[in-house]
């Protein structure tokens, strides 16, 4: 049987319907710069890790399936690591991770009829010496990425995605410090989940899903001492910014 | 898959271990490479690093001093290098194979710790200096890559720190107070002994007693061996590792106690 330029389009469709489905319900994802780095928070089920260190400057968060994450995550610190070494970690960017080492890949994937698509969306944050310099990749399974500067977000939809960003455009436009941004975060987090919950006013929706889950929230520290400048923080960290 | 091995990453990426590693060539007749051999066989070129346990973890102090046979070649060197952020290395030895080590075990225990999502154990990471010293052996061999390092961790099990140092074929030994690499350490090892025995172990030291004692044998080690720098034109390179992981010695420390020393 033959298959026609139809085919292949009704196929790129039928993918796109079937990752879009799955990725309907995932936890959004906030990244946020302040002065004293970057931010990247979301709500996960208890023992899924949605966060990950990447390079010296890179980290990465996504939604989708756990198993297309782990994909994307190594293919990234497979290829920083092997260019930090080869060249060295100042030529490992965020630009060169997404739009030359993962994009393409994804692409071809995607449009392979024959293979099973990624179901995954993946935010890459790359802190910078000041606020201003931070970037954050927007990543798609079809292989399509975006550039944004302050903040990120990813999400299920692209209602949920467009209503988080309406939180943190004003919000971004004078540089938060940490505190200030981490209680945003959580906000614009809960305006992203608010179409899958059932609660209406943020901090609802917020206590909602802490009951079934637990605030992820990853930190790139723009000075430190440490040579790895990635970490969680930690439940004391959180406590003060979470609904009793 | 490379399961955390970043030898392996560097070969499914085209980048086989020559890149980092001087691989075996024959020598051509007559040529004779092996001038920076020390005795007992050990290679080790002109310099002096040191590393001794005080009370909250490990010293570590190195010379500056980089010859090129009789050449001094560079006074501003850096011996002692951040494995990662709860490791130190010392090293005397052929700089270009010693550095392409240290960036090599560097990316090595970070690709483990972010690709696996665990920190490499301090086991691994010392069997994996011993993998790399193993495989520079060819060089070394030959007299052109050879270098010993001495490594410096912090144990959070046994909550203390620990002294390593290896043989040029990447045997690992465990030293209770201190360990020493380069032409000067040979000349200054009694000396060690020497303050163990009147002055008591090092890990009982304050950073400022070991450290005192440390640079009078680095200068020790000076006047006996024309290849290490000493105290006196250039301040040593002095690091520590606590469990508050590694740091420099404050700069105005060394220079009171280099002040100190040399007036004595």
């Amino acid at each position: 049987m033959a298959f026609t330029p139809y085919d292949w389009q009704q196929t790129l469709r039928q993918k796109a319907d079937y990752v879009e489905d799955r990725l309907r319900e995932g936890s959004p994802i906030v990244g946020l710069s302040c002065h004293e780095g970057i931010l990247l928070v979301t709500v996960r089920r208890a023992h899924q890790q949605k966060i990950f260190e990447i390079y010296d400057r890179l980290a990465f968060a996504g939604l989708g399936n756990q198993s297309d994450l782990e994909t994307i995550r190594q293919l990234a610190v497979d290829f920083a690591h092997a260019e930090g070494f080869a060249r060295s970690p100042q030529d490992v960017s965020i630009q060169r991770v997404v739009g030359v080492a993962l994009s393409p890949a994804m692409k071809r994937s995607f449009s392979d009829p024959l293979r099973l698509p990624l179901v995954v969306r993946g935010l890459f944050a790359q802190l910078g010496d000041t606020p201003d310099s931070d970037l954050f990749y927007l990543l798609n399974y079809d292989g399509e990425f975006s550039l944004t500067y302050r903040f990120g977000v990813a999400a299920g939809t692209e209602r949920a995605r467009e209503m988080m960003e309406r939180v943190l455009v004003e919000f971004t436009k004078k540089v938060p410090k940490r505190d200030a941004a981490l209680e945003k975060a959580l906000e614009a987090w809960a305006v992203g989940r608010h179409e899958a919950s059932s609660a209406l006013e943020w901090r609802a929706v917020l206590s909602e899903a802490l009951k079934t889950g637990m605030v992820e929230a990853a930190f790139l520290e723009r000075v430190s001492r440490r040579e790895r400048r990635f970490r969680f923080l930690s439940d004391q960290e959180l406590k003060p910014f979470l609904p009793r | 898959m490379s399961y955390g091995d970043f030898a392996k990453l560097l070969e499914a990426y085209g980048m086989p271990d020559s890149v980092w590693d001087i691989r075996p060539r024959q020598l051509a007749a007559g040529e004779d490479r092996t001038h920076g051999q020390c005795a007992n066989g050990v290679w080790a070129h002109g310099t002096t690093v040191i590393a001794v346990k005080f009370d909250k973890g490990v010293l570590n102090v190195a010379d500056r001093r980089a010859t090129a046979g009789n050449a001094i070649f560079y006074e501003e060197a850096e011996k002692i290098l951040k494995l990662d952020d709860e490791t130190l290395i010392a090293i005397a030895g052929s700089y270009a194979a010693a550095f392409e080590a240290v960036r090599f075990l560097q990316h090595s225990f970070k690709y483990y710790a972010r690709s696996q999502l665990q920190e490499l154990s301090l086991e691994g990471k010392l069997s994996e200096v011993s993998r790399v010293l193993s495989r520079s052996l060819p060089g070394a061999l030959q007299g052109i890559g050879g270098f010993l390092p001495i490594v410096s961790a912090f144990d959070r099990e046994k909550h203390e720190g620990r002294i390593f140092f290896y043989d040029v074929m990447g045997a690992r030994f465990e030293s209770r107070e201190f360990g020493a690499a380069g032409s000067g350490a040979e000349r200054i090892r009694g000396a060690f002994e020497y303050i163990v025995r009147t002055k008591g172990p090092f890990h009982t030291m304050t950073l400022e007693a070991a450290l005192r004692e440390t640079l009078l044998l680095l200068e020790i080690a000076a006047s006996l061996d024309t290849a290490t720098g000493g105290i006196h034109h250039h301040l040593p390179l002095a690091k520590t590792v606590t469990a508050e992981g590694v740091a420099d010695v404050p700069e105005e420390l060394l220079r009171s106690l280099q002040k100190t020393l040399l007036k004595e």
